[in-house]
């Protein structure tokens, strides 16, 4: 045989067994995912816990995400009617304000604008108040005429600016901005997020103790097994492979599971929540999670059951390991 | 095959299972192990398995100092060493036929050549008509068959046993040394650990006696 017929033929026999061994380990995936969820329905109760358990740790942290996110809706209402009021100097008559409003609407910082006459503020001031005939005994009209702006932008700073602007305008008395309770507001939802953010990470961590003590239990369970394959040459992986595809599996009926108990607790919570808002004039409603959102729920907690079967298993692997 | 040079295990920092220990076995050899027990018999087959690792020495297989074997290359080196257990492992949740499929299973063969090789195991060591039986529904004698199939279905070239017949009566126990001498006449190297001296001495084939770890004789075949 010619040596180039031999070399031939010493490569198709690798590209057979590399194929072979391709679809051995295929092979063996499709086996043990389909062996590891017999396994979890055969025992059904237990199951059940875990996923349960993996559930509730999971609805918290989602469901102050979506409140959150909800929040996040508002805020782009509120930042909507954030406003700057121009309170122009006392003898400055409507004429003049008239003027001074077009000047304002010229910066192109402001977007619209308002101007209420000294008669017009005095008007809704007695309107407001009740108090006519208190008010109809002053000998003039104390109020200055005031011209409410909208900004182009709502940010805290360039409002800000905007009011420094403004301010140096002949017959602007002083521009105010009421910014605190916004600001407040920003920090209050910053807050949330880290705090979310926190229990997430908290809760995350309570999955993979869940299924890693699931987990542990199993592989005590099978320890013989565990340690016959390894005697006769199994490799790390091929031993993880079974427990690996349980903790996903819990991981993701825990998952479902929390879906469930999302779209449930979403649908118990929607009238007192869309009351409550409305008693505050504000058009609030929870957000659903959507496809999107379920998509990522469900893989976090697939993940990380996987990796809360991973570290079960390694750490008992390296005590059947010899140093 | 097997080479032992001054091998010493200890553990625990004091106690020496193993001293000084040096041999050498050949391809195709059949090898007793022999000693009352706490010689050192079980520490010598666990340090060819790599379940341990010597204190001193070296211990080489097939030209191979196994102690430089990295931790990812050890199932590949077990692949290739079949060994049967005193009490025999077997799993007892499968059929015989998955426990005699199981190192194969181990290595992705293809099911339906796995199959046939695990029909051929079973025929060899007589339990094919028992392949789908569970291991519980079996005497004693006929799961340690299983084991011996398990053991040899992937045509390993080192066939180690551990007390292969240590719960047997002599006539299963003159059998299932039989089976063994019939693998090592295709070409497979054996060594068997057992203090059932009667069935040795009757056997003739080498024998290495150990006592308190170290070599207290090597008697040449006869």
């Amino acid at each position: 045989m010619s040596r180039e017929a031999s070399q031939e033929r010493g490569a198709r026999k690798q590209r057979t067994t590399n194929s072979s061994r391709w679809r051995g380990w295929v092979r063996h995936h499709r086996a043990m995912s389909l062996d590891s969820a017999l396994r979890l329905v055969r025992t059904p109760l237990g199951s059940l816990f875990t996923m349960l358990a993996i559930a509730i740790a999971l609805v918290l942290p989602a469901g102050l995400w979506l409140m959150l996110d909800g929040a996040r809706l508002l805020d782009a209402e509120l930042d909507a009617s954030a406003t700057a009021t121009v309170y122009l100097a006392s003898e400055v008559d409507d004429e003049e304000a008239r003027r001074i409003q077009q000047a304002l609407e010229a910066h192109a910082q402001v977007n619209a604008s308002r101007l209420i006459t000294a008669s017009q503020g005095m008007e809704e001031f007695q309107r407001s108040l009740g108090l006519e005939d208190l008010l109809s005994q002053l000998p003039e009209n104390p109020l200055p005429a005031t011209i409410v702006l909208t900004p182009v932008d709502p940010e805290p700073s360039a409002m800000r600016q905007l009011a420094d602007q403004l301010s140096t305008v002949t017959g602007v008395d002083e521009v105010r901005l009421d910014l605190a309770w916004l600001d407040r507001l920003r920090k209050l939802a910053e807050l949330g997020r880290r705090a979310t953010l926190g229990l997430g990470v908290l809760f995350g961590l309570g999955v993979l103790l869940v299924v890693g003590n699931t987990i542990r239990l199993a592989v005590a369970s099978r320890r013989q097994e565990i340690e016959v394959v390894t005697l006769i040459g199994a490799t790390h992986a091929f031993v993880r492979r079974p427990f690996l595809y349980s903790g996903a599996w819990y991981g993701f009926g825990g998952g479902l599971l929390a879906l469930a108990l999302l779209v449930l607790g979403g649908d118990w919570l929607a009238t007192p929540i869309s009351d409550l808002a409305a008693s505050y004039g504000a058009n609030y409603a929870l957000p659903k999670l959507g496809w999107i959102g379920s998509a990522t729920l469900l893989s976090c907690s697939t993940i990380l059951g996987w990796l809360g079967a991973w570290l079960a298993v390694s750490q008992h692997l390296a005590s059947i390991y010899p140093r | 095959m097997i080479v032992f040079e001054h091998v010493g295990k200890r553990y625990g920092g004091r106690f020496d299972a193993l001293a000084a220990l040096s041999f050498h076995i050949q391809r195709g050899e059949m090898v007793f192990l022999t000693g009352h027990s706490g010689a050192g018999k079980s520490s010598l087959l666990r340090l060819i398995m790599r379940l341990e690792r010597p204190s001193r020495g070296r211990v080489l297989v097939a030209g191979h100092d196994i102690d430089t074997l990295h931790a990812t290359q050890i199932p590949f080196y077990r692949r290739q060493i079949g060994v049967v257990f005193q009490d025999h492992q077997l799993l007892f949740d499968r059929s015989v036929f998955h426990n005699v499929a199981l190192p194969l299973e181990i290595q992705g063969m293809e099911p339906r050549e796995s199959a046939r090789r695990v029909r051929a195991a079973l025929d060899k060591v007589g339990l094919l008509h028992r392949e789908r039986a569970l291991p519980i529904e079996l005497s004693g004698g006929e799961q340690q068959r299983v084991g011996i199939a398990r053991a040899v279905v992937n045509k390993p070239a080192l066939l180690l046993a551990d007390e292969p017949t240590g719960n047997l009566d002599p006539q299963l126990s003159a059998d299932i040394m039989a089976l063994f001498e019939d693998f090592n006449r295709i070409g497979t190297t054996v060594m068997i650990a057992s203090h059932d001296l009667a069935l040795i001495a009757r056997l003739r084939h080498r024998t290495l006696r150990l006592s308190d770890g170290r070599l207290a004789a090597d008697q040449e075949a006869s």
